[in-house]
């Protein structure tokens, strides 16, 4: 608390800085506008970096604005490329990143633009997993990371010990945590599991940690003209259990995005798949004392589970006609200011999303800080646990946001009853490359 | 004698017009254009490559299985929104139409609903029926039933055309007591003379006098259930589960700003405006004339 009340005193005095030196200096400053679509505490720190930062030099004067949330943010950015003049910076959530890589002229890859303001950059100061997400195979880094998340198991150690189960010992496989809901069912609670985003945690995270492909052509990444091909055991086997449990409740599906998330914060779940960055929220309005934990795995589909693959954001420049080098030397400059370790370790401690570089997450190993806040390095340990393997190393499709939702619809069909989880799958997978080959008609 | 007034500028009416045109220039013809523009257009989300393609967006849209599915559930929604905005709000305008004794309190609380943004309306509902947190949705679990709009199509298609309608009901109520009111009294103190009952008189008397506002009311009623439930909709359920509550003005916003198939959202942007005009014909044109005054 101590620590939150200390970093919004220095955003507030670093804003009234900023907003005392604007009016003489503003009119030499080079504009740098930055759209973000995060909300809270994350989108009040992200102001305040931008304040610092101009307080800190008299060459550059940067704006960030909240556009709406991810879709309506990505909407607004569109509409303003297609108008002639978007953001200079914009975020844009993970499942947009396949739209961007292949929209190759909107766009100037962040070490361009780093090399172009003749600023020393190395990509593997961030973390593996962000910087392959982000990043060409030859090491040319596209967009930015900023909040970097992954899913993890949340689960209420109060509904844990009432069902007589060990609330140090949370389930780490599927047939655990199958068993261990049938006991927090079976001694009266409502509600044994839940899950926040459907497609991204049972789908994308599951297919990563048991090195399972989710199409053709290395996950996409190799090229436009991957099929999808994750009409398999794991995927199958995943929804068809998600649908056995959700008869009595075992499992209750609680709505598309982090809608389900309610249903933990309530109580009437005890055990919740999120992402991390839902952690700081749960510390705040769960009222109960909470574990985090492993996403659980199939043991006779892989012995030890691969590491699981990163969600969150990334910052994207966009490329206009018109843009001076004096606005990308601007871009360059802010972007490293976003990446320094001090800015990261503010950002990582206060929102409860992942630090975004190895030093940073270095930085708070050192200062004790997962000693204090036991359970958030679960997510970094899940995140760079063993070798990553073929299919663990991230994916790279275009209308994923729409794909997505085929499964969000297909796996609602499937917990309804309305068709079986085998034909819920195929249908996803069909449905998802009709809309690649629209995609890939229209890239080229 | 009545003077004729004449005004000699020939440019005055239109410099007058002028306001009234260029909103209407600015704000729908130039978009509509647009529209109909992208829709000849296969693009991809930022428009750096742009092929011409004629109509094959149109031919895409309506052999595409989803989009036929959709338009049915547009015209179950639209029916099922009209009747449930238009029946509630006759028995109302009747009831209150009977009143001798604070009629305008009555109006006013009537009235209130119409007040309130469809998206805010939507978050009410939203409340009141949430399977984990809502009222009414404790209610209905206590009669035994297995309320959840979030995995059940059905019920969640009942969310929404509550919803709906509900808003509607306000509006409708209105129309309906402005046109009870304009029908003379003394029509019905003769029927009533002759040994007509009240619902021999409503029949015969008040309902064909009604119908010009009821013809009237059921146009807009059906334009609003087919376009200004978006906002219900997208705070209540946004088209889901599985698509069960995506009617078609949903689907375009879907399929060009979440899907960003533009070419395919503005068909589909231009079919719908094809079918309100269609709509707006008819009421002018076939109603107007057809309808006893």
């Amino acid at each position: 608390m101590f620590n939150r009340r200390r970093l919004l005193g220095t955003t507030l005095a670093a804003g009234l800085a900023g907003a005392l030196t604007l009016p003489a200096a503003a009119q030499n400053r080079v504009p740098v506008e930055m759209w973000i679509g995060l909300t809270g505490i994350a989108q009040e720190l992200l102001i305040g970096f931008a304040d610092a930062f101009n307080a800190a030099q008299d060459k550059y004067q940067v704006t960030v604005s909240f556009k709406g949330q991810y879709p309506e943010q990505r909407a607004a950015a569109i509409a303003a490329f297609r108008a002639g003049n978007p953001p200079h910076i914009m975020q844009m959530f993970d499942a947009g990143t396949g739209d961007m890589f292949a929209a190759r002229q909107a766009i100037v890859p962040v070490s361009e633009v780093y090399a172009k303001a003749g600023l020393d950059f190395d990509p593997s100061i961030f973390l593996a997993p962000a910087a392959g997400y982000y990043g060409a195979p030859d090491g040319t880094l596209f967009s930015q990371p900023l909040n970097v998340s992954t899913a993890v198991m949340f689960y209420n150690k109060a509904v844990f010990e009432k069902a007589g189960l060990d609330p140090e010992a949370p389930p780490a496989t599927w047939p655990e945590l199958i068993e261990a809901t049938g006991k927090i069912v079976a001694s009266g609670h409502p509600c044994g599991m839940t899950s926040t985003w459907i497609s991204w945690i049972m789908l994308e995270q599951m297919s990563a940690i048991h090195n399972t492909p989710l199409s053709t052509r290395q996950n996409g990444l190799a090229g436009l003209d991957a099929v999808l091909t994750f009409d398999n055991e794991l995927v199958t086997r995943t929804v068809a259990t998600l649908a056995e449990m959700q008869k009595d409740k075992r499992f209750d599906y609680g709505g598309r995005s982090n809608d389900a998330a309610a249903k933990f914060l309530s109580g009437e779940c005890a055990i919740l798949l999120q992402s991390s960055g839902g952690h700081g929220t749960i510390a705040r309005d769960l009222g109960a004392p909470f574990g985090v934990s492993f996403l659980p795995y199939w043991p006779d589909l892989i012995e030890t589970p691969k590491n699981s693959i990163i969600g969150g954001a990334s910052l994207w420049v966009f490329n206009a006609p018109g843009r001076t080098d004096e606005e990308f030397r601007g871009v360059a400059e802010f972007l490293a200011y976003l990446s320094s370790t001090e800015v990261l370790k503010r950002f990582a401690e206060a929102t409860g999303f992942l630090p975004a570089t190895n030093a940073t997450f270095a930085a708070m190993q050192a200062e004790g800080f997962f000693e204090r806040n036991p359970g958030r390095d679960v997510p970094v340990l899940q995140l760079t646990r063993g070798t990553p393997g073929e299919f663990s190393k991230g994916y790279r499709f275009g209308r994923w946001t729409e794909i997505r939702d085929f499964f969000h619809e297909e796996v609602e069909r499937a917990l309804q009853g309305a068709v079986t989880p085998e034909a819920a799958v195929a249908n996803a997978v069909r449905r998802g490359n009709e809309a690649l080959r629209a995609f890939e008609r229209t890239a080229n | 004698m009545r003077r004729k007034v004449i005004f000699e500028h020939k440019l005055l009416p239109y410099l007058l017009l002028a306001p009234q045109l260029a909103i209407t220039l600015v704000f729908f013809i130039w978009p509509s254009v647009q529209a109909m523009w992208m829709s000849l257009l296969r693009e991809d989300m930022f428009g750096l490559s742009s092929t011409f393609v004629g109509l094959e967006n149109y031919v895409r849209v309506l052999s595409d299985p989803g989009y036929v599915a959709a338009v049915r559930r547009t015209v179950v929604f639209s029916v099922a929104v009209a009747l449930l905005a238009l029946l509630p709000a006759l028995l109302l305008a009747v009831m209150v139409d009977k009143l001798t004794r604070r009629v305008a309190t009555y109006r006013v609380i009537l009235v209130l609903p119409y007040a309130i943004a469809p998206a805010i309306a939507g978050v009410l509902w939203l409340f009141m029926f949430n399977p984990s947190v809502g009222i009414v949705a404790a209610g209905i679990r206590g009669l035994g039933f297995a309320w959840n709009p979030k995995l059940d199509g059905q019920d969640a298609m009942i969310l929404v055309i509550l919803a709906s309608a509900w808003k509607q009901i306000s509006y409708n109520f209105l129309f309906f007591l402005a046109g009870l009111q304009a029908i003379p009294k003394s029509l019905l103190e003769a029927a009533a003379i002759d040994g007509a009952g009240e619902w021999r008189r409503f029949r015969t008397i008040v309902l064909p006098l009604l119908s010009p506002v009821t013809f009237f009311l059921v146009t807009v009623n059906v334009v609003y259930a087919f376009f200004d439930t978006f906002g219900v909709i997208h705070a209540v359920t946004q088209g889901g589960p599985a698509k069960a509550t995506e009617v078609l003005v949903y689907k375009a916003w879907y399929d060009g700003i979440i899907a960003t198939d533009f070419g395919i959202s503005s068909a589909q942007s231009v079919i719908l405006m094809a079918v309100v005009i269609a709509l707006t014909a008819i009421q002018f044109r076939f109603i107007d004339r057809k309808v006893t005054y």
